[in-house]
């Protein structure tokens, strides 16, 4: 805080009275700034549009309809695409930070459901359980306890279709279609709001995170980690692989 | 009372003139202070006194200004872009930072409210460590505005609880608590202040003038939840950490000696954002949204869950419920 208001009360009063005028035709050149200027740090898509954001203009996430639920008041709400990357494939930029919103940590390597990328155009017969020698990174620990094979919500013909009960198949982007035959309660708070994350706004077209966005299907239980603010854990976490 | 509900404030008379400018006494004041810097700073280009560069000298002529603006409620729309210009100005030549203060105003029929789902918070704090970056924390002191407590599970005793747990997390047998402003509807923080430099918005959050606090911390005192934080020192935020976007109300720099505190992200929410402690949440045990929308996802929760408030006893209302699944 400034005191040096305590300095004599005459000069106030002579150079007040005599260049009070000064204040206003003081000019600066932030004045040349548009008014509503917007200065932040570009370093993905979602800070753009974050800066730009109006109620109900989030453009840019790719989202479908909700089919067979609907939200709060029978309005209809969408389910966000995946959008790549080694996790869940949603980050999020804090001040000058990206957050990876994350619940499933894992899976390094798998990117986009690469099935294709290795069986694109040929047969694949899968086999009713994993077998030990292909996809290691699949750690069956929910279809195992659930008494499930592969089969159980893989498309025996294609691996990227889901089986739901009855037979029909759904894309993998409806995960929550599969999951809701038995978890109909978490659907429920899900469609309501209680369960599973909206993004970005609280206002406009409400878009909210797909069930394997944050659940790993083959293991769905949030695991322990080191949480933030950890600072002896961190010093670990950043040696070890 | 206004016609909005807010309380109406006393309308500023002008009592005296100066130069045949009709002035109020504060403007006066200001008027004194700027004339004062500008003679020194006229006498300085000839002899330099202790401003001898011109930013130097702007920089004397700002600070002025800034010690002697109004209170913020009582500004004019142009007396708010000049002063947040100001402060931007100010934030130019103290610390190099390009940043952008919005003055927006609540939203029309928007009353925020915040549920926590205390089934669903696995501790994993990435809420500290959003709310930290988005609102400019003092990084010297590690001020943080939100604190999740490990519980034992079955008890809701804070006394017990750990907030500084520094271990992998969720731990076996605990469940997690977060705890931030709540914006009560009757709060305790705002009657207290001898200078009412705080004051509860349309849109429910309750916020602080910076300018105007006086750091007397009656209100810290005053809250039941310890929600507010005091400035001890000028906060200390590296420039390339520095969220430009900022809000006069919420996450612009603070001083030394003046209070804060959590504004559910004002500058993000009134956009139509989520705050950004609720944007960070991996688990989505963080519901925030418009109280009086009736299909709002806060609503349903409210509707739908078993909810209960911290200290409900005290009757502060608080605007931020606890559920489980």
């Amino acid at each position: 805080m400034n005191h040096a208001w305590r300095r004599p009360a005459a000069v106030a009063l002579v150079l007040g009275v005599f260049l009070g005028a000064c204040r206003e035709g003081h000019q600066v050149r932030w004045d040349q700034l548009p008014p509503g200027t917007v200065v932040i740090a570009v370093d993905s898509a979602t800070s753009v549009r974050n800066a730009a954001l109006e109620p109900g203009a989030l453009t840019t996430v790719a989202a479908d309809t909700v089919i067979g639920w609907s939200g709060p008041g029978g309005r209809p709400f969408e389910v966000a695409h995946r959008t790549g990357g080694p996790e869940a494939g949603h980050s999020r930029q804090f001040g000058t930070i990206a957050l990876p919103i994350v619940l499933r940590v894992g899976t390094p390597a798998l990117t986009q459901y690469p099935c294709t990328s290795c069986h694109a155009g040929s047969t694949v017969t899968m086999a009713p359980r994993r077998q030990a020698d292909v996809h290691q990174d699949i750690q069956p620990v929910h279809p195992d306890t659930t008494g499930g094979v592969c089969a159980s919500c893989h498309a025996r013909e294609d691996a990227q279709l889901l089986v739901l009960a009855g037979g029909k198949r759904a894309p993998l982007d409806q995960s929550y279609r599969l999951c809701a035959q038995c978890h109909f309660q978490q659907v429920e708070a899900w469609a309501g709001g209680g369960h599973g994350k909206r993004l970005d706004g609280w206002q406009g077209r409400r878009v909210v995170m797909a069930c394997t966005d944050c659940h790993d299907p083959h293991r769905p239980a949030a695991q322990p980690r080191i949480p933030f603010r950890a600072p002896e854990l961190e010093k670990v976490r950043s040696t070890s692989p | 009372m206004s016609d909005d509900g807010t309380p109406a404030l006393p309308e500023t008379l002008p009592d005296g003139t100066l130069l045949q400018k009709p002035v109020d006494r504060r403007g006066a004041l200001g008027l004194l202070a700027a004339g004062v810097v500008a003679g020194v700073a006229a006498a300085s280009a000839c002899r330099p006194l202790n401003a001898s560069t011109p930013e130097e000298r702007e920089l004397k002529v700002l600070e002025w200004q800034e010690f002697t603006q109004k209170h913020y409620r009582r500004m004019t729309e142009s007396e708010r872009a000049e002063t947040v210009r100001r402060i931007e100005r100010l934030a130019e030549l103290r610390h190099h930072e390009e940043v952008t203060i919005a003055t927006t105003d609540a939203q029309p029929g928007v009353l925020f409210g915040y549920a926590f789902n205390i089934s669903k918070c696995q501790g994993y704090r990435n809420c500290v460590e959003a709310c930290i970056n988005e609102n400019n924390l003092d990084r010297a002191s590690d001020t943080q505005y939100i604190r999740i407590f490990e519980m034992e599970d079955g008890v809701v005793n804070l006394e017990d609880a750990d907030p500084t747990y520094q271990h992998e997390a969720p731990a076996e047998g605990h469940f997690y608590m977060g705890t931030q402003c709540f914006q009560c509807a009757n709060p305790p923080c705002v009657p207290v202040c001898p200078v009412g430099a705080t004051w509860q918005e349309p849109d429910g959050i309750v916020v602080i003038d910076y300018n105007w606090c006086v750091g007397c911390r009656a209100c810290m005192a005053a809250c039941p939840y310890w929600a507010r934080r005091f400035n001890w020192a000028a906060p200390e935020v590296p420039a390339d950490e520095v969220n430009p976007v900022q809000h006069y109300l919420g996450n612009r720099g603070r001083k030394k000696g003046c209070v804060e505190k959590c504004t559910f992200c004002i500058h993000r929410t009134r956009k139509g954002l989520l705050p950004a402690c609720a944007e960070a949440c991996p688990t989505g045990a963080r519901v925030f949204g418009n109280l009086l929308d009736p299909d709002s996802e806060i609503r349903w929760v409210l509707a739908n869950k078993q909810i209960f408030r911290l200290k409900e006893e005290l009757a502060t209302e608080p605007r931020f419920w606890y559920f489980s699944d």
